[in-house]
């Protein structure tokens, strides 16, 4: 059965997602595609946004063990959040990663999970000890305005807040492109393409 | 059976096995041209024979100029990830491997006329009084070959090659790892472990079009008898090699091995060499730079001048003649240097070699032995390269009258497709004088491999006698996939 919320509590929710969500509610889409030379290296590919004050409510997100892979391969999330890591694979899988802090989730069997909160930003690497050919990356920004490239290298952030903003693109130590300064206008879609080298 | 009869059968042993030793099967390997998804002409022009940049991915330990693995289309399967370096030594170093086998197989041989039937030549006439033998097709495929190349990461490739011969005999001619880009800047220093050639010019063993050698091989303790296995200078010996290039233009390898010994008794390996080359105009050594080919549609084609030069000092065993289980050695110190010029597809490969032996001569005494080598070549189109060879060979015993052969080989290398190759080769041998151990004339042996192997043989009782000859001719087909 579900709860009911006591009006206080919508209040306080509603009051909260005002705070975070002015921005929001006027927030706009940037988008585009990412070209890689070599493309191989595409998919380990994030476009995010420096520096966006403001404050940022913990997300959740999950990465599964499937298949003997991270699934997705890459994850965009910001600084605070949570991943829950899932193995559905019918063998033991750990999650550790050197990166950063550091962290060793431990193994854990099939439909079995287990949790990191990421309080630096960073890319931490993500390896199993138990099948060292696997490998996954959870992207951790300053903020949650960051979206990991699809199979064809299209990207979207969505929500993205009116002002002037550094557009910055990952791609582990691999491929480079410059950052460049994007104006939001509220409401406004806003296109922007990439093309990654040495 | 006379102590006569007894040489002779050791020299033509040794001359069998000088001849495989010569006969350097082709390296072109299709393993590459599925890693990186590309045509053997990256590479290569007629193959084995290589380009400004295949000779760059060779030196540089078969790897592409810049990072190697950025130009790999192939799957491959990681055996540790780059990131357990940050967990090393709690995580094993990381590695891949290629996701399917990366092996080349390949074929070769030869059809051989012999115009004229006075030809010395042993198979000619293989039985005295026997009818001379005018064409001959018993060596049409004479090889097989299971090549190996691959990469480990991105610093460290194997490479490997195994031959079987139709005579049923299987060589391991090379198994090899090699660790690149050790310290300093890349390709500066590299390691070579395991059994392969020795590093003695700045161009790949079989930079030839007429021939399968770039530098031919002359095995003088073989021509005297000393040895059933003899030492040649280019031999897949087993040892370990630091080698590099520098700036881009420079060059050099030092490198030690366990040489020859028919003797049966293990000894101290105490082969060592040195070498170096330098390089003005055209691709770098090292194919770094995003200059590539000078003209797009020759690829092959530069304007340059390459150097190079060596030392080897050898320490070969044997069993002392007439000696029962005792080992008697040869030492031999070895220098020589080439130079290579290209002109747009022109290019003139000259080289030459001293050699001191100790005790190289069927009395264990000295020995000054001295090759001298030239190709001239034109590549008219990717697929039809017309050259000439000469090699000189000559060997001064001490005491002893100086001998030579001069060896003549015109040829046209055909590519009938990017992995079949068809080269027709004419012999022609002038001998002035021959090897006379035991003070009886034998034959000449050695040279540049296939049919590019010395084989002219006394007809008479004078070891300093004259003879010229045609040969043969020789049609060597080979194909790999």
């Amino acid at each position: 059965m579900q709860a009911r919320r006591p009006p206080i509590a919508a209040l306080l929710v509603a009051a909260g997602l005002l705070a975070a969500g002015p921005a929001r509610a006027a927030g706009s889409t940037i988008s585009g595609k990412v070209e890689a030379t070599p493309a191989k290296y595409r998919p380990d590919t994030v476009v995010y946004l420096k520096n966006v004050p403001g404050a940022h409510p913990p997300r959740t997100h999950e990465i599964d063990q499937r298949g003997m892979q991270f699934v997705p391969h890459v994850l965009a999330v910001a600084q605070g959040d949570t991943v829950k890591f899932l193995n559905h694979d019918k063998v033991a899988h750990n999650v550790y990663s050197p990166d950063g802090e550091g962290y060793n989730l431990g193994s854990f069997k099939q439909d079995q999970s287990a949790s990191y909160t990421f309080k630096k930003t960073g890319t931490y690497t993500q390896l199993c000890s138990i099948h060292p050919e696997m490998l996954g990356y959870v992207f951790v920004g300053q903020n949650p305005y960051a979206a990991a490239v699809d199979a064809k290298g299209h990207y979207a952030i969505h929500d993205v807040p009116p002002g002037t903003w550094q557009l910055a693109v990952w791609n582990g130590d691999k491929l480079k492109a410059p950052d460049r300064t994007v104006t939001v206008a509220a409401g406004k879609a806003l296109t922007e393409n990439f093309s990654l080298k040495r | 059976m006379s102590s006569r009869k007894s040489l002779a059968r050791l020299i033509e042993a040794a001359l069998i096995v000088a001849g495989l030793a010569a006969a350097f099967p082709a390296s072109a390997i299709p393993a590459f041209a599925r890693k990186y998804g590309t045509s053997c002409l990256t590479c290569h022009t007629v193959y084995p024979k290589l380009t400004p940049f295949g000779e760059a991915f060779r030196r540089n330990g078969y790897r592409f100029p810049g990072v190697d693995s950025d130009q790999v289309k192939q799957e491959t399967v990681a055996l540790g990830q780059e990131a357990n370096k940050k967990s090393f030594p709690d995580a094993v170093w990381p590695a891949a491997i290629p996701g399917s086998l990366p092996v080349a197989i390949g074929f070769n041989g030869l059809a051989s006329l012999y115009p004229d039937k006075t030809a010395s030549i042993p198979r000619t006439n293989a039985a005295a009084g026997g009818a001379a033998v005018r064409g001959s097709l018993d060596d049409l495929v004479a090889e097989g070959h299971l090549w190996l190349g691959a990469a480990l990461s991105d610093t460290v490739t194997t490479w490997g090659e195994l031959t079987l011969g139709d005579d049923g005999s299987l060589s391991l001619e090379h198994a090899q790892l090699l660790f690149n880009d050790l310290v300093g800047p890349p390709h500066a220093v590299n390691l070579v472990v395991g059994k392969g050639f020795p590093t003695l010019s700045s161009f790949g063993p079989h930079s030839s079009y007429a021939a399968d050698a770039q530098i031919p091989v002359l095995p003088v303790t073989g021509l005297y008898g000393l040895s059933a296995d003899p030492f040649v200078l280019v031999d897949n010996y087993k040892g370990a090699e630091v080698n590099g290039v520098l700036g881009g233009r420079f060059q050099y390898a030092a490198g030690i091995s366990n040489g020859k010994n028919s003797f049966g008794q293990r000894f101290n390996a105490e082969n060592w060499y040195l070498s170096a080359g330098a390089k003005l105009g055209g691709m770098r050594l090292d194919g770094e730079g995003d200059a590539g080919p000078q003209d797009a549609m020759r690829p092959w084609a530069e304007e340059s001048l390459t150097v190079h030069a060596f030392a080897y000092h050898s320490n070969e065993w044997f069993p002392t003649p007439g000696g029962v289980g005792t080992a008697s050695n040869d030492v031999s110190f070895t220098v020589g240097g080439g130079a290579r010029a290209m002109v747009g597809s022109a290019e003139l490969d000259v080289g030459w070699y001293g050699q001191s032996h100790g005790h190289g001569s069927d009395a264990l005494d000295k020995v000054r032995a001295g090759v001298a080598y030239g190709e001239l070549s034109y590549v008219v189109y990717p697929w039809l390269v017309p050259a000439l060879r000469v090699e000189r060979m000559s060997l001064k015993p001490a005491g002893g009258s100086s001998v030579s052969d001069l060896h003549w080989m015109p040829a046209v290398a055909f590519l009938i497709r990017p992995n079949v190759k068809l080269v027709l080769a004419g012999n022609v041998e002038q001998a002035s004088g021959f090897p006379s151990p035991g003070g009886a004339p034998a034959a000449w042996g050695g040279g540049s491999g296939d049919a590019g192997a010395l084989a002219i043989t006394p007809t008479g009782a004078d070891p300093a006698a004259k003879l010229n000859e045609l040969e043969s001719i020789t049609a060597f087909l080979a194909w790999a996939l």
